[in-house]
């Protein structure tokens, strides 16, 4: 036995050699395709045409391992970047919205940090109750997630300045800059909330519908998530658009009939650089 | 690029020794302890769109050990154009930590833009070669650098194909002047699943090519067998290392584990187990390599990637 058995002298030319090109549409068709029996055809090729049986399978057993690692493979990476929506849906609903994903929109990047980038989006266009007047509320927050857990995954990688200093509490106001990976967010639901308490095992409930803001800073290549009210959301936002603190604090104080200059500002100060919101300008 | 040149370049490549993967679950690790480790093998995707830990962490540990980039996204094999966005960041990854060489595999992607995060088999025929050969030339010109290709695990072969892969293999060097990468554990997998002697496989290639290995843990599912990666490697695997160590007189070695993955000592201590079997074994205790091995029916899935999806600190 020092060769492969049937490849060389066994081929018979009963059909049409396929192309290289049209041989990768085939099987690439043979393993993205739902529903293949061992009849199923590409291009007029069954896989008994296409794929060798070996002594211990059949050709379609062999075709089969590349089926069901293909969808295997992609559904534990989607449960990986989508893990508090997969404990949210639980596992057979996550599982049926993943396959029907991976089915809808297959990846079409190298890397796999991409591959739930339509993920939110293909859930708003399938919620369970499109079409329908009376809407659920449900999947208005499984969507919120699946797009605060898709961020939160790039922002843990996006490209930034290392060489920044922390501010601490002797950094003047004039200094304090803030830290460049930092995101705001606006949710209908407690979604942060939801997150951490997921992340920290405390099995939480799905939740009722309540507006939230939260912040993700990235400190020392670590991430921090936070939650914010409405009135910090705000002034931190204005910093981000380039606001000087001094203006932030004006346009919130109004906003929200606040005394931006007395205890506030200084517990909110205390709160920010111990968070890592601040680094030193 | 001069063939003769690659050829050269390949075979002056220094063995840096006995090499682990380098997986997130290690990084504090690797970083606090400095462990002896001769080498450590980085998954190119990993990093070379990383702005964030990964990469910084890539920058200290490149600079305390050697470091080869292994890639699984090149698509050597596709009928796709080569994707030179890809080519222009694995490019750039290589001159910030200087790899002592960079590697991919002997397969397919996807094709129509897509792509299924697997290893493809390619049909091994004069068309797919002369196509792939000049891929690998095209790849290797814009990199400036002689590539190393790796044998896939397989788990099917295609009625068209007409080149034994020992063959292709060394047709690939012999056109391009890229470089081996042989995976033990992928012979002795794929020659399962497709009725060929592992043995003869490893004879035949062209072993001043070869300037690394892999060995890993797989998957005996009883009537085939899937390279799993999440396990210690098997005896049968041990000695085909022997018999490839012995005719390339010592190569680079990696000890391959991406799922399951051990604690750091575990998984390096599997790795110097390397060392007993590198001197000669007999003929008649290399051959006869199917042993029994437990049969895990069930699903496995070949090629595990979840490890390629970065693993967040809070």
């Amino acid at each position: 036995m020092n060769g492969y058995t049937g490849l060389i002298d066994d081929y018979t030319m009963e059909k049409e050699a396929l192309s290289y090109t049209d041989l990768q549409q085939w099987m690439q068709g043979m393993i993205l395709r739902q529903g293949v029996e061992p009849g199923s055809k590409i291009a007029g090729h069954t896989i008994m045409d296409v794929v060798n049986a070996s002594g211990r399978l059949s050709a379609m057993r062999h075709l089969d391992i590349y089926r069901g690692s293909y969808i295997a493979r992609l559904r534990e990476c989607m449960r990986n970047q989508f893990h508090t929506l997969a404990h949210a849906l639980e596992a057979p609903l996550f599982e049926a919205f993943a396959d029907d994903y991976l089915a809808t929109y297959p990846s079409q990047s190298y890397t796999l940090n991409n591959l739930g980038e339509r993920f939110p989006a293909f859930l708003e266009e399938t919620r369970p109750d499109a079409g329908l007047a009376l809407k659920e509320t449900w999947p208005d927050f499984m969507i919120e997630l699946a797009k605060f857990e898709y961020a939160i995954s790039m922002i843990f990688d996006e490209a930034a300045d290392g060489d920044t200093i922390m501010a601490d509490e002797a950094t003047p106001d004039e200094q304090l800059k803030l830290a460049p990976v930092l995101h705001l967010f606006h949710h209908s639901y407690p979604v942060c909330k939801y997150y951490l308490d997921h992340a920290q095992k405390k099995e939480p409930e799905l939740p009722f519908p309540e507006e939230s803001h939260c912040a993700v800073v990235r400190q020392h290549y670590k991430l921090g998530l936070f939650v914010v009210n409405r009135a910090q959301y705000h002034f931190l936002g204005l910093l981000q658009s380039r606001s000087s603190l001094a203006a932030a604090m004006e346009s919130t104080g109004a906003q929200f009939q606040i005394n931006m200059a007395g205890t506030i500002w200084e517990e909110w100060r205390k709160h920010f650089i111990g968070s890592g919101f601040f680094v030193r300008g | 690029m001069d063939i003769a040149a690659n050829i050269n370049s390949i075979r002056q490549l220094r063995n840096p020794g006995l090499g682990l993967g380098l997986r997130s679950k290690h990084f504090n690790h690797i970083l606090e302890q400095r462990p002896a480790v001769d080498w450590f093998e980085v998954i190119s995707e990993n990093f070379m769109d990383s702005g964030g830990r990964p990469r910084h962490v890539l920058r200290q540990i490149a600079e305390h050990y050697p470091v080869v980039m292994h890639g699984v996204s090149l698509s050597i094999g596709s009928t796709d154009p080569l994707n030179k966005g890809y080519l222009k960041k694995l490019k750039a990854l290589a001159a910030e930590v200087q790899p002592l060489w960079v590697s991919d595999h002997l397969c397919w992607t996807g094709v129509n833009g897509l792509n299924t995060h697997d290893l493809l088999p390619v049909v091994l025929n004069e068309e797919s070669l002369q196509h792939i050969c000049a891929r690998i030339n095209e790849a290797q010109d814009y990199m400036e650098r002689p590539m190393v290709f790796e044998n896939p695990s397989t788990y099917l072969t295609f009625k068209q194909s007409t080149i034994a892969e020992w063959d292709f293999l060394r047709y690939m060097t012999e056109e391009t002047g890229c470089g081996l990468l042989l995976d033990v554990n992928n012979v002795y997998v794929s020659s399962f699943n497709n009725d060929f002697d592992p043995v003869h496989y490893i004879q035949q290639l062209p072993h001043q090519q070869v300037v690394q290995m892999h060995i890993a843990g797989h998957q005996h599912c009883g009537d085939y067998i899937i390279d799993t990666h999440d396990r210690k490697v098997v005896q049968d695997v041990w000695k085909l290392f022997n018999l490839a160590w012995q005719l390339t007189g010592g190569v680079a070695t990696l000890l391959e584990w991406d799922n399951h993955i051990p604690e750091f000592d575990d998984y390096h201590a599997e790795l110097l187990k390397a060392r007993q079997y590198m001197d000669a074994l007999a003929m008649d205790q290399l051959t006869g390599t199917e042993t029994k091995q437990p049969y895990e029916p069930g699903i496995a899935v070949s090629n595990p990637v979840d490890f390629l999806v970065h693993s967040m600190e809070l």
